[in-house]
């Protein structure tokens, strides 16, 4: 099957050139070379520019509200865990507002891949500071300079508990396809985070200036499995600015949540009748 | 004597719940009828609680009110209680802890009762001092020792011999204690009764209509639905404790959409959270039910005591319009019933249905003679099977209601949006705002889904109109929810009075039926019962039919009502009409 089967054909609301433009690429090579059909993939998206990603599927999908895409995605994989559950947002819908979710869906290990394309700023409310805008980085709720330390996405979900923790960028997104191919056949919550510039609001951290920083994780023979070095990696960029790496950080094998639930280990929950009266009336029995 | 409250009055910690459930039980199995309230604190050890057991021939409609029998565990239980006890009535206390030289000039029956002494020859284990107690109360009704003696070994026949039998030498030590002397004949009717709290019937009407998710975040009266559902999880319901109620309600919402029957609970602190999230539910028209046990508020109020607080609140939640469906059950037995239809309607009209509980209705228990569970019935609405063409999830009809898919399905995908869209779920927003052709889709889907309750209230015959009793009455309470229950002991109460009184009582509150109300309450004389400040069930009354209710019994203490606070209440508004 070809990714075609995915698209939509709807037009994007991104701006030219935006990042996210290649992130839908990327996603819709990697659900083609994984040739699942659509109708057991469930896309889940917040709110900001990059959530309107979902009117490109031609799959199921929810855009929701904002920040709140992992706890509906987390809903759908319960009930039915036989689905492909994709959650796609941004920085300010997952880092910001989401936040207490995201530390939570990592700890779960739920089956949930999560893509965040982080621009590092709000862009769909015309240009705020975000919860990844770096300091000092001027902005029109920041006209002194952000003054708050950035969120590390990356050192936050291996600490989490999170069992995928990758980097990508939107202009390389071949590379990009892989580590989202990977993290959607990876058992385990897998956040795929994704240098996505804003070509409109944030002047600061463009395409160029990315491209001088970052480098690929396995040129350089990184042991995804090593905790310690995955940290190492993962806080490379807040140590030293000029250095921004890519790739796989960290993979581990854990229990998934849906094999240790008592009751989803059994089989989706859709699908099944409703109890009978008999059922029903021993339940009543503990009563009398 | 026919009608006799007990109280077991003492610290936390001393395991006062579970010989309250124990003392019901006890009467329960006779073929009595029981109706049991607590009062308890947000504290795990120390301060002051008690459970009241109400028990009668008759059926109860409420907690009761003065104490025939006290069991007082500690000096508190005296000083504080006593004020409560009625007139000749019993305090069990253990002289050697306690001084009740205060209650000696009273009339009241002092049984002097060795707790402690007796419990130290079985065991020592401090709890048996309520079994003890127990066993005096049941010499003092004439109840069989013999009662008890099968409860605990039904009850505690796993946990060993040793525990069985020295939980019936307690209650048997209790029984035979000269200090102890039989006061009263309470006879039962030997039936087999059920016995269990809102919270519980709520959640075995859920199960029985299908419900396989419910999610919650664990907020007191809410979380007997949680500890509910996780304790009869194996019966095929996922259950998740989540991280706040925002995550709760959005994974109702996911599951609901996966295609799952679904349902979060929590009190009004964890609903303000979910009120985002409910409006999601009626933009996406994805079913769901969230129960809303009130509490004492604003803010964290009184997390222990009830009210009638949040009608407005949950009728009036989250931005802008949608259909949504306020229910909130008027006894247990109801509670069960309305778990069960609530996720018929969601998932018929594609909405979500709130369930008013309190903490009254959730945490209190009683007796029920019987359920009907042949009127359970599952109806999931409409659900499409195949689509010419790309699926028109939002597709425009008569009934406001278009037939919904479940991921999974081959050729009935679909992107359900929060913006506003078109009938495939495009959205209107974006690229098309303000371009006519969208503005014009704008119009026809909000008409959509708000034609909707039109639809409802066409289909749902005699389900958004409050119920009346005593239709010939010269005066008539109008109440809702669990505050009927009082209002029917008040109309009791009040027959000796020569005046007649009737009932107008709502379960449904939204959408209402406003012909149909306006018709039952035009020219009657009024009298509002609710537990709250606001008289907010006479706002929504008279917002819908122009009718004022200015009579009215109003509280907003935490403390339940009594059927007699209401009737004398009543005949005082009565005297000045």
């Amino acid at each position: 099957m070809t990714d075609a089967q995915y698209r939509s054909g709807e037009k994007p609301v991104w701006c030219p050139g935006c990042g996210d433009y290649g992130v839908s690429a990327a996603i819709m090579k990697a659900l083609g070379e994984l040739n699942i059909p659509k109708n057991d993939i469930m896309v889940v998206t917040g709110i900001g520019c990059s959530s309107a990603i979902s009117g490109q599927f031609s799959t199921y999908g929810i855009h929701g509200i904002h920040g709140r895409l992992l706890p509906i995605a987390t809903g759908v994989k319960l009930a039915n865990p036989k689905l492909t559950v994709i959650g796609a947002g941004g920085d300010g819908d997952g880092y910001g507002i989401g936040a207490a979710h995201f530390i939570h869906a990592a700890r779960r290990n739920i089956d949930l891949t999560y893509i965040v394309m982080d621009n590092e700023i709000y862009g769909l409310t015309t240009g705020q500071a975000s919860p990844t805008s770096l300091i000092g980085m001027k902005t029109k709720s920041t006209p002194f300079g952000v003054t708050e330390n950035p969120i590390n996405p990356l050192s936050l979900a291996i600490s989490a508990g999170a069992t995928y923790v990758a980097r990508g960028f939107s202009g390389d997104p071949n590379h990009l396809s892989m580590l989202i191919k990977n993290g959607i056949t990876h058992k385990g919550f897998a956040l795929i985070d994704i240098m996505s510039p804003c070509v409109t609001f944030n002047h600061d951290n463009t395409y160029d200036w990315l491209r001088k920083r970052i480098y690929k994780l396995e040129d350089q023979q990184h042991d995804p499995s090593d905790m310690a070095k995955a940290f190492e990696k993962a806080t490379e960029f807040d140590r030293d600015g000029s250095k921004m790496p890519l790739g796989l950080f960290y993979k581990t094998s854990k229990p998934l949540y849906e094999e240790l639930d008592p009751v989803i280990m059994e089989g989706p929950v859709v699908g099944r009748s409703p109890p009978t009266t008999a059922e029903v009336e021993a339940v009543l029995k503990e009563y009398m | 004597m026919n009608d006799i409250t007990i109280r077991i009055a003492g610290a936390n910690g001393d395991g006062i719940d579970s010989s309250g459930d124990l003392i019901a039980k006890v009467f329960l199995n006779v073929g009595l009828n029981v109706f049991a309230y607590r009062s308890y604190q947000s504290i795990i050890r120390g301060g002051h609680v008690w459970h009241q057991v109400r028990i009668s021939q008759n059926e109860l409609h409420g907690p009761g009110e003065k104490i025939n029998i006290l069991v007082a565990l500690n000096q508190d239980s005296i000083d504080l209680q006593s004020a409560h006890m009625a007139e000749g009535g019993s305090v069990i206390y253990d002289g050697s802890k306690s001084n009740v030289d205060a209650l000696k000039d009273r009339g009241l029956n002092l049984v002097n009762l060795p707790m402690l002494d007796i419990v130290l020859k079985n065991g020592g284990d401090p709890l048996l001092k309520n079994v003890v107690a127990i066993g005096a109360i049941m010499k003092m009704t004439g109840i069989d020792i013999g009662v008890f003696s099968d409860i605990i070994k039904s009850k505690f026949g796993k946990k060993g011999e040793m525990i069985v039998n020295n939980n019936i030498n307690s209650a048997k030590a209790g029984y035979d204690d000269p200090a102890v002397k039989n006061i009263m004949e309470l006879k039962g009717d030997g039936k087999k009764r059920y016995m269990m709290d809102g919270n519980t019937a709520l959640s075995i009407g859920a199960f029985a209509s299908g419900c396989r998710f419910y999610a919650a975040y664990p907020m007191t009266p809410a979380s007997g639905i949680l500890h509910w559902f996780a304790a009869h999880q194996k019966l095929g319901v996922v259950v998740k404790q989540t991280e706040d109620e925002i995550a709760a309600i959005n994974m109702t919402i996911g599951a609901a959409s996966a295609g799952a029957r679904s349902m979060c609970g929590t009190s009004g602190g964890g609903f303000s959270l979910m009120v985002e999230a409910l409006g999601l539910s009626g933009m996406l028209e994805v079913p769901i039910v969230v129960v809303d046990s009130q509490r004492g508020g604003p803010s964290t109020g009184l997390p222990t005591k009830t009210e009638q607080g949040d009608l407005l609140f949950v009728s009036h939640a989250s931005q802008g319009e949608f259909p949504r469906i306020v229910v909130s059950p008027r006894n247990i037995k109801e509670s069960l019933y309305v778990g069960a239809e609530a996720h018929n309607l969601a998932e018929k009209y594609q909405c979500p249905v709130i369930i008013l509980m309190d903490l009254y209705i959730s945490e209190h228990a009683e007796s029920i003679n019987t359920f009907e569970l042949e009127g359970i019935k599952v109806d999931r609405g409409k659900i499409a099977t195949k689509s010419d063409g790309r699926f028109k999830r939002y597709e425009i009809t008569t009934d406001g209601i278009s037939p919904r898919s479940f991921p999974g399905t081959p050729g009935l995908e679909f992107i359900a949006p929060s913006d506003e869209h078109d009938e495939y779920g495009n959205l209107v927003t974006d690229f098309n705002a303000g371009i006519d052709k969208y503005v014009g889709i704008r119009r026809q889907m909000h008409e959509k889904r708000m034609r909707k309750i039109d639809t409802m209230l066409k289909e749902e015959k005699g389900v958004f109109v409050p119920d009346v009793s005593n239709a010939d009455a010269e005066y008539f309470f109008v109440t809702f929810g669990s505050t009927t229950e009082s209002v029917m002991e008040a109309v009791e109460l009040l027959s000796p009075s020569g005046k007649k009184f009737g009932i107008i009582s709502f379960k449904y509150l939204m959408p209402l039926d406003v012909e149909k109300t306006k018709a039952l309450l035009s020219g009657k004389k009024l009298i509002d019962v609710e537990y709250n400040f606001t008289a907010q069930l006479a706002y929504l009354i008279k917002a819908n039919t122009c009718i004022d209710i200015s009579h009215r019994i109003l509280k907003y203490d935490g403390e339940a009502f009594t059927g007699r606070e209401i009737a004398d209440k009543a005949l005082e508004l009565v005297s000045k009409w």
